[in-house]
Formats: C-alpha cells, structure tokens, sequence
C-alpha cells in the first residue's frame, strides 16, 4: 500500500488532519502525520490494525504543549516491507481534563509507555490495564509531573546541581 | 486455585542484576520450576535526560545522547542526527552518509561478539567468552584509532561526520575483516551452529514464538529470530543502506527453521557479523570523493536550526534492534522543545517477560542475557518462601550455578566456575 492510498482510505472514514513530510535523503522518506481528536483517537488506531493485523507499535511521545497535553504514537505498517509505512498519530487532550483512551486491547506493548507517559506527564490513559507507576520511585512525590512545563512539574527547589558538576557547592561554603 | 498459591515462590531479580544493561528489577512468580508470571519495574538508573535535554542547544544534545548507552553509543548519535535533518531538512553528503555506514557496522561487530561471549558464558562455557572478547578488541583498536575513544566516538554531526575515513584506516579495516574471516568465524560458527551441547542448551530455551514478537513489537535480533524479516535500515531505505544491499537476516537461511529460541537469536547475530563485513567491504568500493559535512561549522548549524520547524522522527537499526529519536523545533531558539528517545530494549524486555512464562528458572539467564542486554554483576536474587515466610538469598553466581548444572546434565565435561563477569555496557535510563 502506497502513502496516498492509506491517506485516502483514512480520509473516507475519519475527519482528520494528515500532512506528509519528506526526507531528504538518498532514497526520500515519507512519513504520515495525521492529527486527530481523542474521541476518534480509539477507532482510528483500531482501522490500523484493521488494514496490518502486524502493524507495529513503537512509541509514545507526550508533550506539555503549552496549554495542552498532546501524545504522538508511532506505527509502523507492513513493517516487513521496503519501504514500509511510518504513520504518526498525534492526539491531544486540555490540562484540565487530562484523558486520553488507552490502547492496551489493541495493542499490548503499548501499556508500558502509557505507564511512562502518565506518571512523567500526567496524562490519564483510561482503562488502561495496568496504572502502576514504571520509571519513577514508589517514594516519588504525587501530582508531581517532571516533564510538565507548568506548576505541576519540577519545581527549582527540588533540583539539586542538575547538569551543573562545576556549580556544586562545597559543604559549608556560601 | 487457592490450594496452589501456597506452593508459588515469587523471586525478584534486581534491581541490580547482571543479565540486565540497567539495573531493573524483574519479579518472578514460580510454581515448582516453572514461571507463571514475570512483573518489570524500571528506573533504578533514571537520570532525567529528557528533562536536562531541554535544557541543551542541538549541538551539545548530541553528546549528551550519546552517552545513553555506551555499546551503541554510534546508533543514538547516529539516530538523533537523522531526526534533526529530518525536522530541519538538511541534506547530507553521499561520502558522510558512507562513513557512517562503516562505522555503525564496526559497531554492530563489537556490540555481537560482546553478546556471543556473554551468552556463552551464562551457560558456562567461558572459553567462548574470553575467546570472543579477545577477537572483539580487534575492532576496538579500529573504532579507538578513527574516533579517538573506545566507546563515544563522536562520529556524527548535524549534516555529516567530524572525521574522515583515510586511507590508513582503511587499510586497518580490511585487515580486520580479513582475521575476522580467516580466524574468528570459522570458530564462532563452530560454536553457536554446530556446537552439540550448545545446541541442545539454547534449543527451545526462551522461545518467543513470532505471533508474541508481532504483539509485542520485539525489536532488532530478537524479532528475526522469531522470524519477521524486519530491519529498519531495510525497511526506511536508511541513508545509502540499499545501495549496499542490506536485507533482514533470518536464521532460516543458516539452519533452514525458525524456532524463535536463544539459539535462533544467537545464529541471527553470527549472520549479521557475516552481514556486516560484507556491507563495510561493499562501502569502501563505492565511497565517492566528496565532502564529509555540510556545514563548516557547528555555529552555522545552529543559526539554520534556529530557523527550522515542525519536528522529525529518526530510526536508525542498533545492533539490538530499532532506536527511534523523536525532536521538535522550538522556533527562534537554538535548542529544541521536545527530544525523546526510545531504545530496542524497552520492547525486547516486555517481549521477552511474556515469552518467559512457561520456562524454567534456570534459562532466567540465557533468556535474558540473549535480547542482548549486559551483564553487570553485584545482584542477589532473594526468594521468599511464602509458605514460611523465610528469605533465602541468591547470588548471581548461584543463579549461574543452576544454569551451568543444566549444561551439565547434557555434556557432564564442562568445568566452568559459576563466576560473575564484570559488567561493560554503562545503560543509562532515560
């Protein structure tokens, strides 16, 4: 299946937004960025399974944008294929309703990156099957999201010299 | 079901565990010998990277991404740069991109004979360790004369390379492949194809069966060895990697069957030291003339990226499988909004804890050791009787000892010590 056959299949069933962007390398690399809303975020990612049963998940980028939280998953389709397909999805929700359906009955590997993206961001993954936290310690403080850009995320008090080993002060000194 | 629970044994390994390239605690609940479930907890080694990444311009991002991973230092670098010409459209020159290639297949080299050595060793046969690492300071003094270090080379640069493959280090480089050829493969094929006893250690140990690495997205030697022909460098057309004829290596076309176990992933990666020296051989013969970067300097770099929009996905194939960078511009400034990585790891790991249930706690070792991670060694494995409630501590060299005993019962000569190597690969988790 070519880039535009997938865009114009998609087009038939969703109302989404999808550009295309390009390397520009030897062989030019096309990838498939559609933004869609997180109501139809669900059957979206159902219809990719439905086109590749072997479509490949490989990532979730969550993103403070400001005044929303926004979560870029990566598929790989017909991932034994040269040139396979690179669809990146991008869906958002408001910080004040931070949700965002989960996939973990579509595809299972994407439970640990929910579980990443939602103690790191605060982004609720509803009905996800496992919420407990992954990265971050069990003594970790709640509400306390590190890559939040806002109020909720790390506060100067709590950095201790991050990235800084010339500024560490010595015991006693001022 | 209630009766049973009595007899399950839950076993944490971690979080400082040497068949892991960071320490992760792996908790695993048995019935007699056999695993019924495998629970992951990560982050024992987060350092906030993607937090201190905001924190940094393009240029100084790509030393702080190299330093992920101090095996596959190459493929991050290598990776994060593909993102950033991706978002910016910078346009690379075809000798950089070849260098590049070369490079990234020494590393693959280095980064297999590692993991031939230390799967030999998890199932006691430490002559395959010594022997395989010896052959693997070969390429090392190569990586060490072209970049400067053993490992964090500093190849890459935002639109090329920062140094040039001579005429002198070429030589070095066909001289390698030459012993490699005459001296190395034939005993490493020797061991991991025909070896009896190897064979019937590995065989059916650890199987993800190819449905499980489809579910599970496995990533790199592990998904071949189940038998997906996937590879990114195929599957994007990564930089000059079709012209050199790059296919995904399925051990089918060593043994003729898939199995998906150890042994599997162990002839993908004797096929891939194959695979490489041919790829970095092919290379030296098309490498134009040309310039090795496409802006003299990093300043003029970072005034275009200061220009640049939109964001960028790079995926570069690591020698342990797919390593994706992700980078969005922040206009106007220098540095970026938003940089996230991903390394093949992550995946094999969650793949591998699924494909684990059902097996025996003595293959812990081998299976894990075998999606490549590295061992490190001050670990204990404790298990705790729930029926009594008493602890008993597991060394790794106990863990070690279980599994160099089920080596013995299939050839009783082996005499290895269950003794722990020291751990090489400085994982850092993001």
């Amino acid at each position: 299946m070519t880039p535009e056959e997938l865009i114009k299949r998609i087009k038939e069933r969703f109302e989404v937004e999808i550009y295309t962007s390009q390397t520009k390398t030897l062989h030019p690399r096309e990838r498939i960025w559609i933004e869609v809303s997180r109501n139809d975020f669900k059957e979206l990612m159902k219809y990719f399974q439905e086109i590749d049963p072997h479509a490949q998940f490989s990532i979730i980028i969550g993103e403070d944008r400001g005044d929303h939280l926004s979560a870029t998953y990566h598929l790989e389709l017909f991932c034994e294929n040269s040139p396979s397909l690179s669809v990146a999805v991008i869906t958002s929700c408001p910080k004040e309703d931070p949700k965002i359906p989960s996939l973990g009955d579509v595809f299972p590997s994407s439970v640990p990156y929910e579980r990443e993206n939602q103690e790191f961001l605060g982004i609720i993954f509803e009905g996800i099957p496992d919420p407990r936290r992954l990265f971050l310690p069990d003594d970790f403080p709640e509400g306390i999201y590190p890559l939040r850009l806002d109020e909720k995320g790390i506060t100067p008090e709590m950095v201790k010299n991050a990235g800084h080993p010339y500024k560490i002060k010595k015991e006693g000194s001022k | 079901m209630n009766s049973r629970i009595e007899y399950w044994v839950k076993i944490p390994i971690g979080p400082i565990h040497p068949a892991l390239e960071e320490p992760e605690k792996f908790i695993i609940t048995l019935d007699g010998e056999r695993i019924i479930h495998v629970d992951i907890k990560l982050g024992y080694n987060l350092r906030g990277l993607e937090w201190i990444a905001m924190r940094r311009n393009y240029i100084q991002l790509l030393y702080l991404v190299e330093r992920i991973c101090g095996i596959c230092s190459f493929s991050h670098n290598h990776t994060y740069t593909r993102a950033v010409e991706e978002m910016a459209g910078i346009e690379v020159p075809e000798r950089a991109e070849y260098i590049r290639a070369i490079i990234g297949e020494l590393e693959r080299i280095h980064s297999h004979l590692l993991n031939l050595g230390v799967v030999g060793h998890a199932i006691g046969y430490d002559t395959v360790l010594h022997l395989s690492w010896l052959a693997r300071e070969r390429v090392m003094d190569i990586l060490e004369a072209i970049g400067g270090n053993r490992v964090n080379y500093a190849m890459n640069t935002i639109g090329g390379v920062r140094r040039d493959i001579e005429e002198k280090h070429k030589r070095m480089i066909l001289d390698m492949i030459r012993y490699y050829r005459e001296e190395v493969m034939p005993k490493v094929e020797e061991i991991f194809l025909y070896d009896p006893t190897v064979e019937a250690r590995l065989r059916d140990a650890g199987v993800i069966p190819k449905r499980i690495a489809l579910e599970y997205s496995a990533q790199g030697p592990t998904a071949r060895g189940s038998g997906i022909k996937k590879d990114v460098r195929y599957n994007e057309q990564l930089g000059v990697y079709p012209e050199l004829g790059i296919r995904p290596i399925t051990p089918k076309e060593f043994t003729g069957v898939i199995k998906g176990d150890v042994f599997d992933r162990m002839v993908v990666r004797v096929g891939e030291l194959w695979q490489s020296m041919e790829i970095i051989e092919k290379a030296f013969d098309q490498m134009p003339e040309d310039k090795i970067k496409t802006f003299s300097k990093d300043n003029v770099a970072l005034a275009k990226l200061k220009k640049a929009e939109g964001a960028g996905i790079g995926r570069y194939e690591a020698p342990r499988g797919e390593t994706i960078h992700y980078v969005r511009a922040n206009p106007g400034t220098d540095g970026p909004a938003k940089w996230k990585a991903r390394e093949p790891t992550f995946p094999n790991l969650f793949a591998v804890a699924r494909a684990l249930v059902g097996e025996q706690l003595a293959d812990v070792p081998v299976a894990i050791a075998s999606i490549d991670p590295c061992l490190s060694c001050t670990d204990r494995v404790a298990i705790i009787d729930s029926k009594t409630g008493k602890k008993k501590v597991l060394t790794e060299k106990d863990l070690l000892k279980a599994s160099i005993e089920k080596t013995k019962e299939i050839n009783p000569n082996i005499k290895a010590k269950p003794e722990p190597v020291g751990g090489i690969c400085g994982g850092v988790r993001l």
